[in-house]
């Protein structure tokens, strides 16, 4: 039997398997490539910036729960102009598909970002984390409004000629408005799903754990709303989907795949192990090959098909 | 570097009711790994694949045994984490990640005084036995909650050292009643006067290591900025990724402009200069 072709096209970039990492969980690039050679990857996603540089939120950032993590880091990064002059230099230069990430308190923000990041900049595609609140508009997230993740996914847009992939955020009564909106906003893809919202408390302390009170919950805790959204999502839209959410084994990238994402994403995943991409990788063409399955696109969506 | 690590040895140390476990592993980690340096252990259950818990417990290098390739842990059972890891037997393999992060520098030459609170002592360990080596004079002042606790951490093979040992616990029942710290400050004026009274300056002639509780190495760090000697903090938090790639473990540090700047324990430390450190954060 041939190898199984696990190449994959997504938004206009084919990448040549559909493993990615999740922003904020990957650094920029280089944190882990004692672990995992950049080469053996789709692609990564890097984290997230702002125009500004900003310090984050105070310790504790971190606390576990069963099968999951909640972080508030509070998007600590260097700001666009040092990402620009210090860090866009090297993830030019490594070996895989690099996506950038960007995050906004305004629709100004979102589109000076734009503007700085096109084609030339070597980047493959830029994401849009529009899980922030709009500080102008009384805080009221991009995310959970579904004009206005149009206008900022419409305005990022107009600005870049690199694919755009909107990342959805998870706390929102209905995916599928949400994903309906920002494809109407001229996004070429969509990632789901951004970390849902969540608290942990102290019992000894009686005190939340984290110093921000409230984090996104990440891991495999997840995974169910993650595909149920991919899934949704997938009957909804025309837009190619990276599902993310507690992907940690190659039976929880293949589980996405067949509920309509077209590549996956490993966050949290990683940091349990670090090879996680690898072994994904692997088990994917595997199980392709017990199946009888070519390529690994065919996967996508399968279990839609009566 | 990613291993699995074979557990050779792993036993209570000391008293039950201190709940000290020692681990040794095999693998060829001991080979690069500096004292101060720490490794990322999977905690699971062998028989029972699950993902509660779902991190990797960070765990310092307290032995570094590079001619028979093998590592020691020493470690507090506290949660659940270090609960299933403490069920791990002789034969089992564990998922480790490391040696992670940057440890302590050893001085060329003069004298290290190794400040510890608490289980803070154990990855001082490699440290006295690398300075040592070198042919450096070491010094150890220990501080903990009592004689049960120091004699179950360890106290016996910090004695075969032969080194000079300065011992506080917070029931007098060994050593000095009270702070490590106060032993600590009595030693350095002394030391400081010795070298005033000879003509000579500070430079060159001391340094310290500390590693335990916030405050006390806050209060090691103003004691040796006070006297001019450079002065070295294992610092701890709660991490994800372990090697910097999540931005979780940040600690606050002035750069020498003075600006507020966040640094990665996992992978700028734990080991930082202590005068950078800022101690009471608020950012
Ligand atoms: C660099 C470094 C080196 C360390 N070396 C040692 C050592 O040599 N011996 C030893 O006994 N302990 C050491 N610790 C502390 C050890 O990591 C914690 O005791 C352990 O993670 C507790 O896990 P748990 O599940 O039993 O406790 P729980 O309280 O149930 O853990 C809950 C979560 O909080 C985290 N956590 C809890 N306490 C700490 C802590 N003090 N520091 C960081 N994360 C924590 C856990 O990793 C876990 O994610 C070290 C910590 C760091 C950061
Ligand atoms: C520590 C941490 C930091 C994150 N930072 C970002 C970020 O900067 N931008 C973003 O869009 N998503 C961020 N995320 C969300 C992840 O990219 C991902 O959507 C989410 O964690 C779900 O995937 P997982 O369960 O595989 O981690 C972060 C997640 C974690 C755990
Ligand atoms: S634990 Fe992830 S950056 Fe330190």
């Amino acid at each position: 039997m041939c190898p199984v072709d696990s190449t994959t096209e997504l938004a206009g970039i084919t990448l040549r398997n559909p493993i990615l990492t999740c922003s904020g969980t990957y650094g920029f690039g280089e944190e882990y490539t004692a672990y995992c050679p950049l080469e053996a990857l789709g692609g990564i996603t890097l984290k997230g910036i702002t125009p500004l540089p900003r310090l984050g939120n105070p310790v504790p950032r971190l606390a576990e729960t069963p099968a999951g993590l909640l972080n508030a880091v509070g998007l600590e990064n260097p700001g666009l102009e040092e990402f620009l002059s210090s860090y866009l230099p090297k993830v030019r230069k490594l070996p895989t598909a690099v996506i950038a990430n960007i995050s906004g308190f305004s629709l100004e923000d979102y589109t000076q970002m734009a503007r700085a990041l096109r084609r030339d900049s070597g980047l493959a595609a830029l994401e849009v984390n529009i899980s922030c609140p709009n500080v102008k508009h009384g805080g009221m997230h991009f995310g959970t409004d579904p004009q206005s993740a149009e206008d900022v996914i419409a305005a990022v847009k107009a600005e870049t000629d690199l694919p755009i992939i909107a990342k959805l955020s998870p706390n929102v009564t209905d995916i599928v408005e949400m994903a309906r909106a920002v494809q109407r906003g001229g996004a070429d893809a969509v990632s789901l799903i951004n970390t849902l919202l969540g608290m942990s408390i102290d019992l000894d302390r009686q005190r939340p754990v984290l110093a921000n009170t409230f984090g996104g919950l990440s891991g495999p805790a997840i995974r169910p709303v993650a595909v149920r959204m991919v899934w949704q999502v997938y009957q909804a839209i025309d837009l190619p989907i990276i599902g993310m959410g507690g992907i940690t084994t190659w039976q929880d990238a293949v589980e996405f795949l067949l509920a309509g994402a077209t590549a996956v994403s490993v966050g949290t995943g990683n940091f349990v192990n670090p090879q996680a991409p690898l072994e994904i990788l692997k088990g994917i063409q595997g199980y392709c090959e017990k199946h009888g399955i070519a390529s690994v696109r065919e996967l996508v969506g399968l279990a839609h098909k009566s | 570097m990613l291993t699995e690590g074979l557990v050779v040895v792993h036993e209570r140390l000391g008293e039950e009711a201190q709940r000290l476990m020692k681990l040794v592993l095999k693998g060829p980690i001991a080979k690069t790994a500096q004292a101060g340096q720490f490794v990322a252990v999977r905690v699971q259950d062998p028989t029972l694949a699950s993902y509660d818990p779902l991190l990797r417990r960070p765990i310092s290098l307290a032995e570094i045994s590079p001619e028979s390739d093998e590592i020691t842990l020493l470690y507090r059972v506290v949660g659940k984490g270090t609960e299933i890891l403490a069920r791990a037997r002789c034969g089992d393999r564990l998922s480790i990640m490391g040696p992670l992060g940057r440890g302590f520098s050893l001085p060329e030459d003069g004298e290290l005084w190794l400040i510890a609170g608490g289980i803070g002592i154990f990855p001082l360990y490699p440290l006295a036995q690398r300075a040592l080596a070198k042919g450096l004079s070491v010094r150890l002042f220990w501080g903990g909650d009592n004689q049960t606790f120091l004699e179950s951490a360890g106290l016996s093979e910090w004695q075969a050292l032969g080194i000079p040992i300065h011992l506080s616990t917070m029931d007098g029942s060994l050593g000095q009643k009270g702070l490590v710290t106060v032993q600590v400050l009595g030693l350095l004026w002394e030391f400081n006067g010795k070298v005033e009274n000879s003509g000579q300056t500070m430079d060159g002639k001391l340094y310290v290591a500390t590693c335990g509780p916030h405050k006390m190495m806050q209060a090691v760090t103003e004691l040796c900025m006070n006297s001019g000697v450079p002065v070295e903090v294992s610092l701890e938090e709660r991490m994800g990724c372990a090697v910097g790639a999540c931005l979780g473990c940040v600690c606050t540090l002035k750069d020498e402009a003075g600006t507020l700047i966040h640094k990665k324990v996992c992978q700028d430390g734990p080991v930082f200069r202590g005068e950078e450190v800022v101690w009471d954060v608020s950012c």
